[in-house]
């Protein structure tokens, strides 16, 4: 069997990478998925859609996403829960409320609609969080969330229909590279021969490079999260704060999901949970949202953050291995760059190059030169 | 002028009727009186197919014996008089009461027939006497009869023949049966019987018994409780029924005032039923021209009513017309003593040896069938595993296949060389115990008689053991219709090594409000469609369709919706992913998180 384009990873980036190179005529691809698709990082994320990030590419990339989701239901074709009902982020600490002032000017400059509020503000705006300790908030109103699982299946389905395969519960087990270039994939179902192989593997991405011979400098860590009985609507925007970790919003389910990182986790994979989190959040979150304290945790899972050395991703064509791309790093924020990232990718295999988004920047390479790092993470 | 008849037979059941027949064959003039609307005696109640051999009418449904032997007596100008009763057999006449008309007169009669059969026994429990609590004969009445169903949930007292009989035919007719309890600890009736509602799904309870009706103005529920070894209930095993139906199928007794009446000697034999009158191998009762047959005589079934019927009739009409007939009585007599001989005669045999008379037992088969056939071969798996006196599966094999040794009591056998698969005897067999098998390469099908509303072929059905308990799923095959005997043929494509556990199926309902995830309220529809559209693992379907992301955790419907994907998918549960089984177990407060961390000690 023979595929033009085959993509490792059946979470959100290698859908949209696949549903892209279909949308722009290449149909003769293949996604292969270990377990079920979402069921990586993707399936365990909080699903915010954010703009507000410190660096100039990630708020361009960011923005160039959200474009798309707001067309994702009738381009793609699947009702993904989207709402763009805004992030609110919130500084405790001057230091912070400077940098958040210093990202807001260069995020307007990139065209980004954003709006810095007091703690006043916020408090009459939100009557229902706590502002004790806050200096500054500052919101975007075109930031939002959507329900990644859909997104995931509706990139997945949309790409079905124009051919492409989708082979779950399949995993890659052997990359077979012939004088730097790849010439197929030894699956547990067969052999698959291609001309492009993308590493779209998450929390895998690293493995998945050494199998053909490509160092990734990328760890995965456990990220926790949890989410609550739904409560009635109220509650539109996505909350989150740097210093205080942590991301909370509800779903128009009407379930807040909310997470927090964990400086101690060790790197590797890990799908277990901690009790310890469950009282760190709930002591954090009732205090800043009162609200919380008679609500009951329905379910508690983790995830992998796969985390790059800057914390933003890794993008781009391997030198070592020609026909080799990859699409990994994430370190918490794959889902909402998603289709600005499988558009890019879906570029560059066809094109030669991205068109729509520069991305240059986001190649491996860039760590030779040193590193910048993106704040702008939980 | 008092009327005189040659011959009077008091009932229009198997028994009077036969006896009727065998006097108007000879050119005795007779005259039948029933209380009944319809000639046939319970036969007209009776929805199933009968037992014993084909020249009485085995596997034909009660009614359609009641209405040949009717036609049959009516063509021999045998007169009837419905809806009269016998008020009474005096010294100077016999008493008829024509109900319609309003009518009493006398009238005489050369010889008599007694042929009222039996009724129903009783017991006595705490509220008996709130509506709602039913004979079994007066169910099959209004059910089969009447076609009116006098009730929604019925607990059925007694796992006799009439018990397990009542119970299949209320099942047919749409309602619910609870339970049968039985005091015993064993099932009375057939196992053939038993083995039709159980694969239903109805459970028998032995060693149980009803203690108490609930309700105050009508059955509203049942008290059944365990007995000890003296059949008294013991304290502390009571368990409540939700039922609106009780229904006693305790057993029944000898309808014997009329003979008494006559003047017949009156005995009490427990093995008979109760009070009996003391009749000879010729059917003749210690008055010289008063006759009994039937369950009058001893309680028993339709075929040997039948017989006794054409005996007692055939030596009325030699008295009557001095014709010789022996040749004919003791065709009846031989064809008696063959049904006699097995295990379910025995009480009959040790009650009629205190009269005197002596039924030889034994000389069937007993031994079972130890090979299954052939794998691979279309064929019939006959699960008949007690001495019943019944034969049709023999006589109605068009190539001889399958024989029951000798005596209708025997043991049916299939010579394998000879069976074709037909399915002949699937249709005829009135235990629908015969099935047919045939393993195939990926998959074994299973023909099933089948009496209720039909599936269509292609549709998916959940798979029954002979217990009722689901094995698995499988689809339909093909329906063969049989329109005459109305026993049809369901081949089920089954998994393959449940040849010998499917043994009846349940259709899986398609109906659009069937909620499986109760905490998210996903139906069953919705997890179909989303398979349709491709998403098969469980884990998907959570996340399409938010099925288990409830308070739950997916306790209701993990499980179920497995099913659903294995039916959709012809993957076995074991083969599919469980999904994930994620913290906290049951929903957990933010409260109790912070108070939980406040406190010290355990």
């Amino acid at each position: 069997m023979k595929y033009k384009v085959c993509i490792i990873g059946g979470g959100i980036i290698g859908t949209a990478i696949a549903y892209f190179l279909g949308k722009m005529g290449e149909t003769s691809v293949a996604v292969f998925e270990k377990r079920y698709l979402s069921s990586g990082a993707t399936g365990r994320c909080g699903g915010g859609i954010r703009q507000q990030w410190s660096t100039e590419a990630n708020v361009r990339l960011a923005m160039r996403s959200v474009q798309f989701f707001e067309r994702f239901k009738e381009e793609v074709g699947m009702d993904i829960e989207y709402r763009q009902g805004g992030y609110l982020l919130l500084s405790y600490s001057e230091e912070e409320a400077q940098q958040f002032e210093k990202n807001v000017k260069m995020q307007r400059e990139q065209g980004l609609e954003v709006e810095i509020l007091s703690p006043k503000m916020v408090k009459e705006k939100y009557p229902y969080i706590n502002t004790e300790g806050v200096v500054l908030a500052t919101f975007c109103p075109t930031d939002g969330h959507a329900n990644p699982h859909k997104a995931t299946f509706g990139y997945a389905k949309a790409a079905e229909k124009m051919g492409i395969e989708i082979y779950t519960h399949t995993e890659v087990n052997e990359i077979d590279v012939e004088n730097g270039k790849v010439k197929g994939i030894q699956t547990s179902k067969g052999y698959f021969e291609c001309d492009v192989l993308v590493n779209a593997a998450g929390a895998w991405s690293r493995e998945v490079g050494k199998m053909a011979g490509v160092e990734l400098p990328t760890e995965s860590y456990r990220h926790q999260i949890f989410v609550t009985e739904p409560l009635k609507y109220f509650f539109p925007f996505m909350a989150i704060s740097f210093s205080k970790n942590f991301y909370i919003r509800q779903a128009l389910h009407g379930q807040f999901i909310m997470g927090q990182g964990d400086k101690d986790e060790k790197p590797g994979i890990n799908e277990n949970v901690t009790f310890k989190f469950e009282k760190e959040m709930a002591k954090k979150m009732t205090k800043i949202f009162p609200f919380l304290e008679n609500v009951r945790i329905l379910r508690h899972w983790s995830g992998e953050y796969n985390m790059s050395p800057d914390a933003q991703p890794i993008l781009g064509k391997s030198n070592e291995v020609e026909n080799f791309y990859y699409a990994v790093g994430f370190s918490g924020h794959g889902f909402m760059l998603a289709p600005a990232v499988g558009e890019a990718i879906a570029e560059m295999i066809l094109l030669g190059k991205p068109v729509h988004s520069d991305i240059s920047y986001l190649d491996k390479d860039r760590f030779k030169k040193g590193i910048v790092q993106e704040k702008n993470v939980v | 002028m008092v009327k005189k008849v040659q011959a009077l037979v008091i009932g229009a059941g198997p028994a009077g009727l036969c006896g009727s027949i065998a006097m108007a064959e000879s050119g005795v003039e007779v005259l039948v009186v029933d209380e009944g609307i319809k000639p046939g005696g319970q036969l007209p109640k009776q929805t199933h197919k009968f037992f014993g051999h084909e020249g009485f009418f085995a596997s034909i449904r009660g009614f359609e014996i009641g209405d040949k032997l009717y036609k049959r007596a009516i063509d021999l100008k045998v007169k009837f008089k419905m809806k009269t009763t016998v008020s009474g057999i005096y010294e100077d006449g016999i008493v008829l009461y024509d109900r319609d008309k309003e009518e009493a007169y006398d009238i005489k009669a050369d010889f008599i027939l007694i042929a009222t059969g039996a009724s129903e026994r009783f017991i006595s429990f705490k509220k008996n006497y709130l509506p709602g609590v039913y004979g079994a004969g007066a169910v099959q009445t209004l059910m089969n009869q009447y076609r009116v169903l006098p009730g929604k949930d019925f607990l059925i007292v007694g796992a006799g023949n009439i018990g397990l009989i009542v119970a299949y035919q209320l099942l047919q007719a749409g309602a619910n049966v609870k339970a049968i309890v039985e005091a015993s600890d064993k099932v009375g009736g057939y196992l053939v019987h038993a083995n039709k509602v159980k694969k239903m799904g109805v459970p028998i309870l032995l060693r149980h018994t009803i203690v108490e009706a609930i309700g105050e103005d009508k059955v509203r529920g049942a008290v059944i409780s365990e007995v000890d070894e003296k059949f008294r209930p013991i304290k502390g095993t009571e368990k409540e029924l939700v039922v609106d139906n009780i229904c006693l199928a305790v057993g029944l007794q000898p309808s014997v005032e009329l003979a008494a009446q006559a003047r017949a000697k009156i005995e009490y034999i427990p093995e008979l039923g109760g009070y009996v009158p003391y009749r000879d191998e010729n059917m003749k009762t210690s008055v010289d021209n008063v006759y009994i047959a039937g369950d009058i005589a001893s309680i028993e079934e339709a075929s040997t009513a039948m017989i006794e019927g054409y005996i007692a009739g055939y030596n009325i009409a030699q008295k009557v017309t001095g014709k010789d007939l022996s040749e004919k009585i003791e065709k009846m007599k031989i064809e008696l003593e063959e049904f006699r001989r097995g295990p379910f005669s025995l009480k009959v045999r040790r009650g009629l040896k205190k009269f005197g008379i002596n039924y030889p037992e034994g000389g069937y088969r007993t031994e079972q069938q130890k090979d299954d056939g052939p794998a691979g071969k279309l064929r019939v798996k006959i699960e008949c595993p007690q001495n019943i006196p019944c034969n049709p599966c023999e006589t109605s094999c068009p190539t001889g296949a399958i024989s029951v040794g000798g005596n209708i009591n025997g043991i049916p056998h299939v010579n394998y060389d000879k069976c074709i698969g037909c399915g002949v005897c699937v249709m005829k067999c009135p235990g629908l115990a015969i099935f047919l098998i045939q393993e195939q390469e990926k998959h074994s099908i299973v023909g099933i008689p089948y009496e209720f509303e039909l599936p269509e072929a292609q549709e998916r059905v959940l798979l029954l053991n002979k217990n009722g308990e689901i094995v698995g799923e499988g689809e339909v095959e093909k329906v063969v219709k049989n329109n005459k005997g109305k026993t049809h043929i369901v081949f089920l494509k089954i998994p393959k090594g449940l040849e010998n556990e499917v043994r009846h199926f349940s259709k899986i309902k398609l109906e659009d409000d069937e909620i499986v995830c109760r905490c998210e309220e996903i139906t069953k529809s919705q997890i179909e469609e989303a398979i349709n559209e491709g998403f098969t693992d469980f884990e998907e379907l959570r996340r399409y369709l938010r099925i288990s992301m409830g308070p739950c955790g997916g306790r209701v419907c993990r499980l179920q919706t497995l099913s659903i994907i294995s039916m959709k998918t012809g993957i076995p549960i074991s083969e599919l992913e469980s999904g994930r089984f994620r913290p906290p177990s049951i929903p957990i407060s933010f409260k109790a998180i912070i108070r939980g961390d406040e406190k010290d000690e355990i």
